[in-house]
């Protein structure tokens, strides 16, 4: 099969995406590449589209238009090539538990037809991964969510995926719980090569993605990595202290920037990165100490959902 | 073929993990067969060997009951979240509804012939050539049933009060199909549904294999309530086994079709509100 450069690089590839539920358009025509062996967040509120578009790519769904390809497949026409591709942790678990922990992963190689002679060395090692193995024979009724969550993890891998995707992996665990399964999320992109595909809600997590797209009323409202969304969408502040306070207030007022002084610390909203870096050069002599609030995804967020609300 | 393998594997696994289920289900069983002997003991006018009359009926509705709780456990399996599991694995969806019904069917099968040995201590006679043939019975009702409960259920989909409703309706039909209480005492306004009613089919031609009646006079047969005498028309137990293929044939093919092309996320839903 002859690939192209971009399938190449890019093990997803979504173009002109649309899928309605009768009137209403839950996704709305969207296009968006994920570069293969990265980490990929996909971020939104509850009913922006998320599951729909991630359903959609685990092939439950159907496409009403647009085109899906995982590894070059067609995810509408090459399901079973796609399944055979891609590792899946869903929302709400998808364990039998009545069974055991490994044999919830030996039925599942069962079904992904892997080889037989090798499926007690991946239990083991996916076992291993996310550090179940003394829990191997527990009836997987018996383990914590967060112990589940990471079953399920392990499951998605143990047929050797080239994409795992995690819907809402971390939601409704404890802290110490959910930091666990960030550590796995992050072992399976790093050490096994995995792309990791993955939505959430919790922006603080998204910081650690490669990439992210925020999804809003079923359109993608913004792409990049978090560091260009935060430069683009975070209002960053820039405070500073200064001997010379006149100085610095009269060059801000003259060039329009808001800011508010706090016991004599100012406080710049000065939108830029370049611009923060113009006025600690502009008073490098006169600054006794300065600090930036680099904004979170988390303002990002707020920020596309108040300019989509006006 | 592997995914029928590991689907049908998974099911046995499943049920057996249960041990309260198991038994309780043998319990019923068993229940059953204490009751209705003294009820056949009192009203077995014109029935050769009622012990073993009895029992047959209740190794039938055994295989009948287990079967379709066991095909119907797909409704378990959507609202657990384990049948997404399946259904986005690479296994042909006809696969998945064959392991389905073959391993209702199995269980069905080993839970008749639980009941079956238990009768040999009280009484039932089978020889080899029968015991051949109840094994050939059971496993076509099993499969009958099997495909009646998947169908079902696949139509259904997400309703918890669905088990509930198959049992309102199965319970009746048990009571109609002369298991447990020959359907020559039934009143006779009562005699279309028993001769529609696919239990009643079913259960005359396990009793006829079962207790061997290959030699019996056809007028012999009516007075058992194995053979039917439907206003001059004679409905033998061969008849009755010809109606029991075509109804499993046609809810196994309409069971094949519909999970074939079932859309399973639209349960998603009902799960999702279950969990809050």
């Amino acid at each position: 099969m002859i690939k192209t450069e971009a399938t190449m690089s890019n093990i997803i590839e979504v173009e002109n995406f649309t899928r309605r539920y009768g009137d209403f358009t839950a996704v709305d025509d969207i296009s968006f590449t994920v570069p293969e062996g990265s980490l990929f967040g996909f971020l939104g509120p509850n009913g922006a589209g998320k599951t729909t578009t991630i359903n959609t790519l685990c092939t439950i769904l159907g496409i009403n238009s647009g085109t899906m390809r995982i590894n070059g497949h067609d995810v509408d026409r090459e399901r079973n090539l796609v399944r055979k591709d891609i590792g899946i942790v869903f929302q709400e678990s998808t364990l039998d538990g009545k069974l055991t922990v490994a044999e919830n992963l030996k039925y599942h190689c069962e079904f992904y037809q892997v080889e037989r002679n090798i499926i007690a060395e991946r239990v083991d090692s996916v076992l291993d991964l996310v550090e179940l193995q003394e829990w191997r024979d527990t009836p997987v009724s018996g383990l914590s969510g967060g112990m589940k969550r990471r079953v399920e993890i392990a499951r998605g891998l143990v047929h050797v995926p080239k994409v795992l995707f995690l819907d809402e992996p971390t939601a409704g665990l404890d802290p110490q719980a959910r930091s666990a399964v960030w550590t796995y999320i992050r072992r399976v992109q790093e050490e096994q090569g995995v792309t990791v595909f993955l939505t959430t809600h919790y922006m603080d997590e998204a910081e650690i993605c490669s990439n992210v797209a925020i999804m809003s009323k079923g359109r993608i409202a913004a792409s990049g990595s978090p560091s260009e969304l935060e430069e683009r969408f975070a209002k960053s502040v820039l405070e500073l202290e200064t001997t010379e306070p006149e100085r610095v207030f009269d060059y801000l007022t003259g060039e329009g920037i808001l800011f508010d002084v706090e016991r004599g610390r100012f406080r710049i909203n000065a939108g830029k990165t370049a611009t923060e870096l113009d006025i600690l050069g502009l008073f490098r002599n006169s600054i006794l100490s300065f600090s930036t609030d680099r904004g979170t995804l988390d303002e990002v967020f707020l920020a596309i959902a108040e300019g989509e609300a006006m | 073929m592997r995914g029928l393998f590991a689907v049908f594997s998974r099911n046995i696994v499943n049920f057996f993990r249960d041990r309260l289920r198991v038994i309780f289900s043998l319990v019923m069983s068993l229940f059953f067969m204490f009751v209705f002997s003294f009820v056949m003991k009192g009203s077995m006018s014109g029935i050769a060997q009622p012990m073993a009359y009895l029992v047959a009926g209740i190794v039938i509705m055994t295989v009948f009951q287990q079967a379709l709780n066991n095909s119907t456990e797909i409704l378990n399996d959507l609202s657990s979240g384990f049948m997404k599991e399946i259904i986005v694995s690479p296994i042909p969806r006809w696969q998945i509804s064959l392991g389905q019904i073959l391993s209702a069917t199995a269980i069905a099968c080993i839970q008749g012939s639980i009941i079956l040995i238990m009768g040999f201590f009280i009484g039932l006679r089978v020889s080899a050539a029968g015991l051949f043939g109840t094994f050939g019975i059971m496993i076509v009702a099993g499969v009958a049933f099997s495909s009646l409960g998947l169908y079902l259920a696949t139509v259904s989909r997400n309703s918890s009060t669905f088990q509930i409703a198959v049992s309102v309706v199965a319970m009746p039909l048990t009571f109609l199909s002369g298991a447990y209480i020959p359907s020559t005492v039934l009143p006779h306004f009562l005699a279309p549904i028993v001769y529609l009613n696919p239990l009643t089919h079913i259960t005359a031609i396990f009793r006829y294999v079962a207790l061997g009646l290959y030699s019996s006079p056809v007028s012999a047969l009516v007075k058992e309530g194995i053979a039917f005498d439907a206003n001059g028309f004679i409905i033998t137990p061969i008849i009755s086994f010809g109606f029991i293929v075509l109804f499993g044939l046609a809810f196994f093919l309409l069971s094949l079709r519909k999970f074939t092309s079932a859309d399973f996320s639209s349960v998603k839903a009902a799960m999702a509100r279950h969990r809050h």
